[in-house]
């Protein structure tokens, strides 16, 4: 391991979400345990048994973005620029005071600017190649996401898009981390974003992965997810420049792992699951006793979440942390959602509580330990905090997160 | 910073080993590529590609093209490093791959027959995570069992170097040991008429396919080193700052690098022809010389996120006899249509 110099601090949130936009909109929803689902707008969904979706309801990027003009990004791009714009906000950095080579964007996704690509999928299957509009088509890019960010902030650091699926958002506070640690930023926007779109609504459905009613994590009678949507971005600093510039620090970073099951394309491993997290607290320098909350990958499908229960039993042994899933509230919000998860566990270490997983009602035989907060929020001392992030292709990574010291 | 080729896909699916093969690459008819109408007759692509013939039959009936490429060429360069992944370090080898959107054509096909089936969820599950844009990581590390850090990066036109980028910081963290760093693009009509509906070039080169994977190793451990990745640096002109962004970047991954501007003995660039200095001319500008330059592009199309791969193996390949060996270096360049820029030194070994 090379030598670790700086400490990674969070210093802004900028959750755009189903349950809400701005941290205390966000924090409010998974106090209560709001819902995000409502019926699919995005595209004509009745002809799916599932009608409901996580999205983000009258979202005008136009209310937030300063400097791009919103007609020239894709949707998952202004979700990403608005999440940005909202944590910068949240943190109080004024970026006239940032070196914009060392300031970078790290953002991922599940489909990138799938929305685009649908509108081009119609052009080009019904009315013909030759009509794909080439306006659209420079809106295609999943690089895009990151440069929207860059764009509206004006950073000439990094800007990279990670499309490492539905643990991206963890990928991204990972490398997003290593910048910092390593001397090569001094302010890193990191986090997720991703669309509702038709085809992952089918390709949910087909693999029986999607629920006809709710969303109920680590329920005996759990039946899948909810599509979702959103952007997700954490403003992160290394210790010593949030401190120069005397902003509030809300949590810490503590390190991340990240391996890859090299199994099977859509079943998660709990082998490997369990590895990735021993790695996370090797690199963190954490042991489980020290974890107070895990914020689940949590996606309410039979397998993922008996897969994940069990390494986590692996792991924790029989007295694991509470481990819930904020999936049941807002919805399955792909590349974003372990980025909402780092928001939720640092919400949780400045504001005390562990967010609940709602719609539960049954403890399953399998994993009846596992403490899976339900339906209510509950107060509690949190200092160090587990986020899981698991994908397709075997892409797990796991961030770990703590109070600051 | 410094990390370490140790193998690379040279014979797989972009080319020969040899000067003469990358020299002769040209465009062939593709027309049986596809059942639909094509812009033009003729791209840059790998037209006898065979995934059966080169991975057999089993885990290949639902790989699509682009995905079936970079398996290919994981599997070359890992026979070139001479690197068998097995229980005592696959843990320890992980996988880096840019790309542009994934598979163009998996994704809009999926998708169209949600659009116009009678009931929009009859499409066929098994070809889902194809519309993922990390299906080519994923299936390489099953196929060849690497359970290292697997990332995709999304980087268009420099989503190789962005690739290369993320895995030299995970070398150097120690993440891991070694990393398949590459890019793959295929051929598909959904890509030529993109390609063709969007370009803005006078000439523009046709799209072309390829897949090319290097294996990077933070120490050789008893491989022998082809050449040595000195640094990688990216960043982003926002406002239209492109050219001012690529001067800057070259300047960074020079001083990351310690090497001189006098010690650059070529660049590689993402251009499309001779005629385009949009990337030359701020990068000589910092050099201060019109060192000689390399365009992967007018031998192999326009081979989105692989183009800096593809550089990257001419360099390899002696192509032109440019040696940036032992005291000089080449830099690789390239940057996409918004601003984001990117920069590799390369210093090849020679044997």
């Amino acid at each position: 391991m090379a030598e670790t110099c700086a400490r990674v601090v969070v210093t802004g949130l900028g959750p755009v979400s189903s349950i809400g936009i701005g941290p205390a909109a966000f924090a409010a929803g998974l106090r209560e345990g709001a819902s995000g689902i409502s019926p699919i707008t995005s595209f004509d969904a009745s002809g799916f048994p599932s009608k409901q979706a996580g999205e983000v309801p009258d979202f005008r990027p136009e209310r937030w973005l300063r400097r791009i003009d919103q007609d020239a990004w894709g949707r998952s791009g202004q979700f990403a620029a608005v999440a940005a714009r909202v944590a910068v906000d949240h943190g109080g950095l004024d970026l006239g005071d940032v070196d914009p080579e060392r300031a970078h964007v790290v953002i991922g996704t599940t489909s990138g600017e799938s929305r685009v690509l649908e509108s081009l999928t119609v052009q080009f299957g019904i009315d013909g190649p030759d009509t794909m509009d080439p306006g659209l088509l420079a809106k295609l890019p999943a690089s895009r996401l990151a440069h929207a960010v860059s764009e509206e902030l004006a950073l000439a650091g990094e800007s990279i898009t990670l499309a490492t699926a539905c643990s991206a958002s963890n990928y991204a506070l990972g490398y997003a981390y290593d910048l910092l640690t390593t001397g090569a930023a001094d302010v890193v926007l990191a986090g997720g974003a991703d669309s509702v779109c038709q085809w992952a609504h089918a390709g949910f459905y087909r693999l029986g992965a999607l629920t006809e009613d709710a969303c109920a994590p680590f329920d005996r009678h759990r039946s899948g997810i909810l599509t979702a949507e959103g952007g997700a971005v954490l403003l992160l600093e290394t210790y010593e420049h949030a401190a120069a510039r005397g902003a509030a620090m809300l949590a810490e970073v503590l390190g991340y792992g990240a391996n890859c099951d090299a199994n099977h394309p859509v079943a998660p491993d709990q082998r490997s699951v369990a590895e990735c997290m021993r790695i996370a607290h090797r690199n963190a320098d954490v042991k489980p006793s020290d974890v107070d909350y895990i914020c689940a990958h949590g996606t309410g499908t039979p397998t993922n979440d008996a897969a994940e229960a069990a390494a986590i039993f692996e792991v924790f042994g029989h007295r694991p942390p509470p481990t819930s899933s904020i999936k049941s509230m807002i919805g399955h919000s792909m590349g974003a959602a372990s980025g909402f998860g780092a928001i939720a566990c640092t919400l949780a270490i400045t504001e005390g509580f562990l967010p609940p997983t709602v719609n539960w009602s049954t403890p399953d035989l399998a994993f009846a330990d596992l403490d899976p907060v339900p339906n209510l929020a509950r107060r509690a001392r949190v200092r160090v905090v587990q986020n899981n992030g698991f994908a397709f292709g075997g892409n797990n990574a796991i961030v770990l997160l703590g109070a600051v010291r | 910073m410094s990390a370490t080729i140790t193998g690379w896909s040279r014979g797989s699916v972009v080319a020969g080993p040899d000067r003469a093969a990358l020299a002769s690459w040209t465009p062939g008819p593709v027309t049986a590529l596809s059942d639909r109408p094509l812009p033009y007759p003729d791209a840059h692509a790998v037209v006898d590609f065979d995934v059966r013939a080169e991975l057999g039959r089993r885990g290949t009936s639902f790989l699509d093209r682009a995905t079936s490429l970079a398996v290919v060429a994981c599997r070359d360069a890992l026979a070139d490093a001479g690197l068998e992944p097995d229980d005592t370090n696959r843990d320890r080898i992980g996988v880096a791959l840019g790309t542009t959107v994934g598979s163009f054509k998996s994704t809009s096909e999926f998708s169209l027959e949600s659009k116009i089936s009678e009931k929009p969820y009859l499409v066929n599950p098994v070809l889902f995570p194809n519309t993922v844009m990390n299906c080519a990581a994923g299936q390489a590390a099953i196929r060849f069992g690497l359970r290292g850090v697997n990332a995709t990066v999304a980087g268009g036109p420099i989503g190789f170097l962005i690739a290369l980028r993320y895995a030299t910081n995970a070398l150097e963290r120690g993440y891991a040991g070694a990393m398949l760093v590459g890019a793959a693009e295929e051929f598909s009509e959904h890509r030529a008429w993109a390609h063709a509906l969007s370009t803005t070039e006078p000439k523009p080169v046709s799209v072309g396919e390829a897949a090319v994977v290097f294996v990077v190793e933070a120490s050789p451990a008893g491989r022998s080193p082809q050449a040595d990745v000195l640094a990688v640096c990216t960043g982003y002109g926002p406002a239209g700052g492109r050219e001012r962004a690529l001067r800057s970047c070259t300047r960074r991954a020079l001083r990351a690098a310690g090497v001189g501007r006098e010690e650059v003995v070529a660049v590689v660039t993402g251009e499309a022809d001779e005629a385009d200095e949009s990337e030359y001319q701020p990068v000589t500008g910092v050099l201060g010389d019109r060192v000689p330059r390399l365009l992967p592009r007018v031998y192999f199309g326009d081979c989105g996120a692989a183009t800096g791969g593809l550089g990257v193996g001419l360099l390899l390949a002696g192509h032109r006899g440019i040696e940036p060996s032992p005291a000089g270096a080449a830099l690789v360049t390239g940057c996409d249509d918004d601003g984001a820029v990117a920069v590799a030194v390369i210093r090849v070994v020679r044997a």
